[in-house]
């Protein structure tokens, strides 16, 4: 039954404002893509279940503002994720310099047991624009900074056209089944009665 | 009628609301106001009947429950209706997502929902939670997934209740339905629509368990209550409730726990918030606090395959915080009765009202059992308390009883367990063995190994135990015989006598337990029955409240009732009465009570039990 059970993985997905998160969570689970710009206040929460490799998922996924006025949701918001997607703007170089602040930021933030695996991945969006003609950030360039940062699989998406965003999103998945820790045992003690009355009397509340 | 029962339309209907407008289709009780001219005395001495068959050795809410079943029969007719029309409307949109987004104002924490998704069904604004304009239940083509997952989820709920029980199988089936509306999301009307929720969910927003719909399908419900809870925390603060509207949003945090309630009935803050901490201690007394380090360890901790198979658990326990029929009891045969519980506000227990002598028998037996060893051995019949006994000094909450007997009401015979006010950090091991239907004896030990032991212990308990000696076939405390010879409805359940008493409950504050009369014909529906409970439950809320209190006595008229409550050192009295009664009189009745109780107490109460200190 362990095997068979259903796995929630918490997804955040990070950003400067206006690279698109929004727009590829909206491509991801309902399909639908607006031209219109609206900024995400604070954080907004999708979920979407998934088959894959014969077992189901539910992403709960975590969509944040970038602003930096709502930096300060901070520590809340990163505890316990499961994956952490990072996206920029291929025709915008900043949004692309951030990914490391957004990485250590979040490093720092989630504070993960093993900092050096966690299941990271980076999305180039909008690569639909200007049929390309527009673009800062080769490919090569961010596949390169992928490298160096432990392998981080790279997606070059348009949530506009739908291109690839499925893909990355199977990866994350892939990645967070990767990542889940062995099935632990859960052992408490059994009381010793001599000691519980000396636990008792200290924890008593009432 | 109730106040909150106005809103009820009959799609949003479930077990609680089912049973309100139950109690609407039934014709009004009529309230015979019976100020005769009567002399007080023989007013006291129609009281003094009517307490008299209190102390009958039957459970004093056998009989409403016969005659509430049939009401019930048609509500589950009703209820697989509704959910046939819920199934044809998520059919028809299929939906795998929702979302919902959290903003912040400089002032207070709100929610909006943001209907992202174009077709989305709106959700009429009649019910619903804060900031419930559109809620989304995005529409997507993955409807396929849906079935898929229906069908595992179906899988794991029967296997989970492999873990065997010694209940007859009647029961177990009902087990298997006991999650009902595992379907819905929060974008469903008819979970929008829901009275009360209760929710547990991770410190990283992960859903641990919720009352209503499928926990992974509420995966963005859970994420925004935990973005309030932090947000506020980030803020150096903590929310405890959010008024919107009728409804109440109660957080409880519980180091990486958290629980939430949302709930429009109207309950006090407090009574909402112990439910938490009942709830709480429920899961505590599954798996310990040692939890709590597996979080530390890793934040990601996903405990609910650790939980698995105890929804039963959880959903019997939120049922006996609205003292309402145990559905569970009234499908299975074996099961009938009320699970009426005051217990989950008073922290008191009750006993199952026995001659003195046989109690004292049944006490020596499991003080034998204590003594070989045995930690705790207690005998019950449903959630009444036939005798305990403790190893010297051990004491038991009244608390970690209620939640003790819950569990073992709706699970199995050998088992870990954690007494949450015992020591919150370690299992016990508890034996439960079945006497006949309603009675059983839990042993508990520290020892995993025991179990052989236990069962010994068992045989040895049984073969002395007390049988009453007016019980017929054998049963132990002669439940079952009184519901049988029920059809003819001899009892006495009149209107409470010319002065109007229609119902009281005695706690003593000595013996953390209590006693509750069975109910005049004025409150004889399960409806008029949760709305003096509930009236109880503020009543309690209001003179323990320590902002104001503690007070000794109120006397409270409202179109509904006369109650009357007074507290003492020894005692508390909770008293409802007919809304024209004569406040001099119920007094004087309330003293006739007390007395009444003082007069019997060796056969109501559990005398000598190890004193409880904490």
């Amino acid at each position: 039954m362990a095997s068979r059970r259903r796995m929630l993985l918490k997804v955040i997905i990070l950003g400067d404002s206006g690279v698109g998160k929004t727009s590829l969570m909206n491509q991801y689970v309902n399909r639908k893509f607006s031209n219109q710009y609206k900024a995400t206040i604070g954080a907004d929460f999708l979920t979407k279940e998934v088959q894959f490799e014969d077992r189901l998922f539910t992403l709960q996924i975590w969509d944040t503002a970038g602003q930096e006025r709502f930096q300060s949701l901070g520590v809340a918001f990163y505890r316990g994720a499961d994956c952490c997607v990072l996206v920029h703007d291929v025709n915008v170089m900043k949004s692309f310099d951030s990914l490391n602040n957004w990485r250590e930021e979040f490093l720092i933030q989630a504070s993960p047991a093993d900092p050096e695996n966690f299941p990271f991945v980076v999305l180039g969006n909008k690569v639909d624009v200007d049929g390309g003609n527009s673009r800062v950030v080769s490919e090569k360039k961010a596949k390169a900074w992928c490298a160096s940062k432990g392998n981080i699989p790279y997606f070059e998406t348009s949530a506009k056209e739908g291109l690839n965003v499925e893909a990355a999103f199977e990866c994350i998945a892939r990645n967070a089944l990767k990542n889940e820790p062995e099935e632990e045992i859960y052992l408490p003690d059994t009381i010793d009665v001599a000691n519980a009355r000396q636990q008792k009397s200290s924890g008593c509340e009432c | 009628m109730a106040s909150d029962s106005t809103s009820n339309s009959p799609s949003s209907e479930e077990e609680e609301e089912e049973a309100e407008s139950a109690g609407h289709q039934k014709p009004n009780v009529d309230v015979n106001v019976n100020v005769n001219t009567n002399s007080i005395d023989n007013s006291l001495d129609a009281i003094e009947n009517q307490l008299s068959s209190i102390a009958l050795k039957t459970s004093i809410d056998e009989r409403a429950a016969v005659s509430a079943s049939t009401d019930y029969d048609r509500i589950e007719s009703v209820g697989s209706e509704i959910d046939d029309v819920i199934e044809r409307r998520r059919s028809s949109i299929g939906e795998s997502s929702s979302s919902r987004a959290l903003w912040r104002s400089n002032l207070e924490v709100e929610v909006e929902l943001e209907a992202e998704a174009d077709g989305a069904p709106v959700s009429p604004s009649s019910s619903g939670y804060a900031g419930e304009r559109g809620s989304s239940s995005s529409v997507t083509s993955a409807s396929g997934t849906g079935d898929a997952i229906r069908e595992v989820r179906d899988n794991g709920s029967s296997m989970g209740d492999d873990g065997g029980v010694s209940l007859d199988s009647s029961s177990q089936a009902q087990w298997i339905r006991d999650k009902r509306h595992a379907d819905e999301d929060d974008g469903s009307v008819s979970w929008r629509r829901r009275k009360k929720h209760f929710f547990i969910l991770s410190h990283s927003g992960k859903p641990i368990y919720s009352r209503y719909g499928d926990e992974h399908k509420l995966a963005g419900f859970s994420a925004t209550l935990q973005a309030i809870i932090s947000f506020v925390e980030n803020g150096g603060d903590r929310v405890k409730l959010v008024r919107a509207g009728k409804h109440q949003v109660v957080f409880l945090v519980k180091g990486p726990i958290y629980l939430v309630c949302i709930s429009c009935t109207e309950e006090p803050y407090e009574s909402l918030r112990g439910q938490l901490e009942l709830l709480y201690g429920q899961m505590i007394l599954i798996l310990t606090r040692s939890l709590d380090r597996c979080f530390e360890k890793n934040p990601k901790f996903d405990m609910t395959p650790l939980l698995g198979g105890t929804e039963a658990v959880f959903s019997s326990l939120i049922r006996s915080f609205s003292w309402f029929v145990f559905f569970l009891e009234l499908f299975s045969l074996s099961f009938q009765g009320h699970q009426r519980n005051p217990a989950t506000f008073l922290h008191a227990y009750t006993c199952l009202p026995l001659a003195y002598a046989t109690r004292q028998a049944a006490g020596a037996i499991l003080q034998d059992v204590a003594d070989s060893g045995v930690l705790f051995a207690i005998l019950m019949c449903k959630n009444k308390v036939v005798s305990l006994v403790g190893l010297q000094k051990a004491s038991l909450h009244p608390d970690d009883m209620l939640l003790l007997a819950n569990f073992v009401m709706t699970s199995e015979s050998f088992s870990p367990i954690c007494l949450p006010r015992y020591n919150p950090m370690a299992f016990l091991y508890a034996y439960v063995h079945y006497l006949d239907v309603e009675t059983y004896l839990i042993l508990l030990t520290t020892s995993s190994q025991a179990f052989f032991h236990l069962k010994e212990c068992r045989q040895h308990a049984y073969r002395g135990c007390p049988v009453d000696p007016s019980a017929r076939s054998g049963s132990l405390f002669h439940l079952n015989q009184r519901r049988l010879a029920s059809d003819s409805h001899e009892t006495f359940t009149g209107i409470g006598g010319p002065a109007g008493l229609w119902h009281f409950i005695y706690r003593s504050n000595y013996l953390d337990q209590y006693v509750s009369s069975e109910f005049a014909s004025p409150v004889s529906s399960p409806a008029q029955q949760k709305r003096l409970y509930r009236a109880y439950q503020k009543l309690y809320a209001s003179m323990h409240n320590k902002e104001v209190g503690p007070h000794k006595t109120q006397f409270r008229r409202d179109e509904n009732y006369v109650l009357l409550c007074w507290v003492t050192q020894d005692f508390e009295l909770y008293a409802a009465f007919d809304p024209l009664a004569d406040k001099g009189v119920a007094i004087r009745i309330c003293n006739r009570v007390c007395q009444w109780v003082k007069d019997v107490e060796n056969e109501i109460f559990l005398l000598g039990a190890s004193p409880f200190s904490w």
